[in-house]
């Protein structure tokens, strides 16, 4: 973490002097070491691709460290971290095993600060059916990657984390237990409270570090006697149990009863069934109920061959009579004229 | 199926015993040790009630639907009548005036049918504005258009992106039963393309203007009549398939020199049919 780290910078491949041969040569123009009667005389040098140069972008001792961060943004940070390990949900999303555990926020009472023994310690985490959680965190592995080389090899996972208001051997007895942490509630930590910025993690408060936290961040009503001016962030919600409120009498009496869902009839030619045709158009309707029964089941035709013989009956036939015949000479007479063709 | 049900093995008395234990612990798991939470009994009144109302309201639908079917049939049969009285008139017009030896001419056509025949790359702005405004979006898209000077205007406009033409009133009956889908907002910004399987969808939407089912709004579109506007537009743009036996020679010259494009009047029924 780089607020915490101390500063490092690297200064290899520039101890020689080495210049540069130029042209002419048959060599590349790389810088060269100078002097002479040894094999590093005239091999290259400084630069990033050489053997024994520097790297690219030497690391400075001057990059920026520190990062400042406003109080009240860090106290906003820890105050959420504290907030989530009380969520059960959350805890259990980080991937604590706490499906035993009697309740959370887990708080124990005040002789736990004063446990001296380590095996006193884990007898009571096991009381307290903490056992799948520190089994979880038994074990250490090697790290994945590269980190192995550069002094990260082990890893483990992290268990609870002990917070307590004066250490009277508790921290010494849990200090070496796989996975526990310990912290004072009067100078809490948030890289143990929420480790790798992912909040919920398993707080066990002794007594009076909870009683404490009333002093060291205030309450809704009353500001921090331990900090200046400081009191913690508002909630968004006052009752964030979202189910009772939506089931609530309240609520329900004033919604619109559930809409029934809407699903809509994939769409078939009705051209083709007639039984689709008589349900659009119910004169067809009532012609198709007698017509049925002259088809077999099996043997249904598609809608346009039944409505053929139907339309028949439209047909539109003017009946002309012979003396209307002879008084429409005439015109075709003015149409065509004395052409022989069409005669 | 009968075979199949005596090929069963039956079950090992161990088996059954096992499953019968099962089924027991099963039974234990689903009564409840707790009594019923208020929370709970009063969901379930609220649904009980919300159950009552919507049967109600469906069983009185039903028992209207018969007369209402029975007032479509007829509206039905009237207009299947006045097709054919359109016809009729027409004959006898031609006729009376054939006999004074004059000529008949009948009243412009009102309504066409516009499909879109060319692509949507390189279309010019003013071409691409038009045919937006018709809603033919994509190729082979159709709708129908009400024939007035505007219009006509517009349609000399995009000559060779449509061919249009004067439908039959079989045309556009086919066209809806077959290729016939619904603009319905079911939400809020949500316009869905509803296929038109059912009076009700129609009734729902169109029942303001007295048109409940497909008859009718073939009625509306064939005889261009007050709610012309509101039925057409209610429908998706027709999407059609390509002409099944292809198009007219060569596809990009005017219907009159043996392509495509431009007005076909009555024989664009023969290339809708082919594209249905």
């Amino acid at each position: 973490v780089q607020n915490r780290e101390g500063p490092h910078g690297i200064r290899a491949g520039h101890q020689v002097a080495a210049k540069s041969w130029g042209t002419g040569r048959a060599v590349s123009r790389v810088p060269r070491v100078k002097g002479g009667g040894t094999h590093r005389a005239g091999q290259g040098a400084y630069a990033n691709m050489c053997r024994g140069g520097r790297m690219f972008a030497p690391t400075k001792v001057w990059r920026r460290w520190h990062r400042k961060i406003n109080t009240n943004q860090k106290r906003y940070a820890v105050c959420s971290a504290v907030a989530a390990s009380a969520v059960p949900a959350l805890v259990m999303a980080r991937g604590h095993r706490i499906q035993a555990v009697d309740e959370i926020p887990l708080v124990i009472e005040q002789d736990f600060s004063s446990v001296k023994k380590t095996r006193a310690a884990l007898n009571t985490l096991q009381a307290f059916h903490l056992s799948p959680e520190l089994r979880r965190c038994k074990r250490r592995y090697k790290r994945a990657g590269r980190g192995k080389s550069r002094n990260r090899r082990w890893k483990h996972r992290l268990g609870p984390l002990i917070i307590y208001a004066k250490n009277d051997g508790i921290a010494q007895s849990v200090r070496n237990i796989r996975g526990v942490d310990f912290c004072n509630v009067y100078s809490l930590n948030l890289l143990k409270l929420a480790p790798g910025g992912h909040v919920g993690r398993l707080i066990i408060w002794t007594e009076d570090a909870f009683k404490a936290l009333n002093d060291v961040y205030g309450n809704n009503s009353r500001n921090a006697t331990l900090k200046k001016n400081y009191r913690p962030p508002r909630s968004i919600m006052t009752n964030s149990d979202l189910n009772r409120i939506i089931n609530s009498q309240e609520i329900q009496s004033a919604i619109n009863p559930k809409r029934s869902r809407k699903v809509f009839e994939k769409k078939r030619n009705p051209l083709k069934h007639p039984d689709l045709y008589a349900k659009l158009n119910p004169l067809f309707d009532q012609q198709w109920q007698e017509l049925k029964k002259d088809y077999k089941d099996n043997a249904i035709p598609s809608t346009t061959r039944v409505l053929k013989p139907l339309k028949k009956k439209q047909r539109v036939m003017i009946q002309l009579s012979k003396e209307e015949k002879e008084q429409m000479k005439p015109y075709w007479k003015n149409v065509f004229g004395d052409d022989k063709i069409f005669k | 199926m009968a075979d199949k049900k005596s090929q069963k093995k039956e079950l090992s008395q161990k088996q059954k015993f096992r499953k019968d234990r099962k089924a027991a612990q099963m039974k234990k798991k689903l009564s409840l040790s707790v009594p019923v939470p208020e929370g709970l009994k009063k969901a379930w009144e609220r649904e009980n009630r919300a159950i009552a109302i919507r049967k109600k309201i469906r069983e009185s639908k039903l028992a209207a639907l018969p007369k209402k079917r029975q007032n479509q049939a007829d509206r039905i049969k009237r207009y299947e009548q006045e097709y054919v009285q359109i016809k009729t008139d027409r004959q006898t017009n031609i006729i009376n005036a054939r006999k004074d030896g004059n000529f008949f001419k009948d009243t412009d056509p009102k309504i066409a049918i516009v499909i879109r025949i060319r692509g949507i790359n390189r279309v010019s702005p003013k071409v691409r504005k038009v045919l937006q405004l018709f809603r033919l979006l994509q190729i082979h898209n159709a709708v129908f258009i009400k024939l007035n000077k505007a219009t006509i205007n517009m349609l000399k406009l995009i000559q060779p992106y449509i061919a249009y033409g004067y439908p039959s009133v079989g045309c556009i009956r086919s066209l809806i039963y077959k290729r016939g889908f619904a603009k319905i907002r079911s939400r809020p910004g949500a316009i869905s393309r509803i296929p038109i399987m059912s009076s009700e969808l129609i009734e729902k939407n169109l029942g303001r203007s007295n048109i409940e089912t497909v008859e009718d709004m073939v009625h509306e579109i064939a005889t261009v009549g007050p709610n012309f506007t509101k039925t057409v537009n209610f429908l998706w743009p027709f999407k059609l398939n390509c002409p099944k036996g292809g198009y007219r020679g060569r596809k990009r010259r005017h219907f009159l020199e043996g392509g495509t494009y431009g007005n076909w009047e009555h024989h664009i029924n023969n290339l809708v049919q082919r594209m249905l």
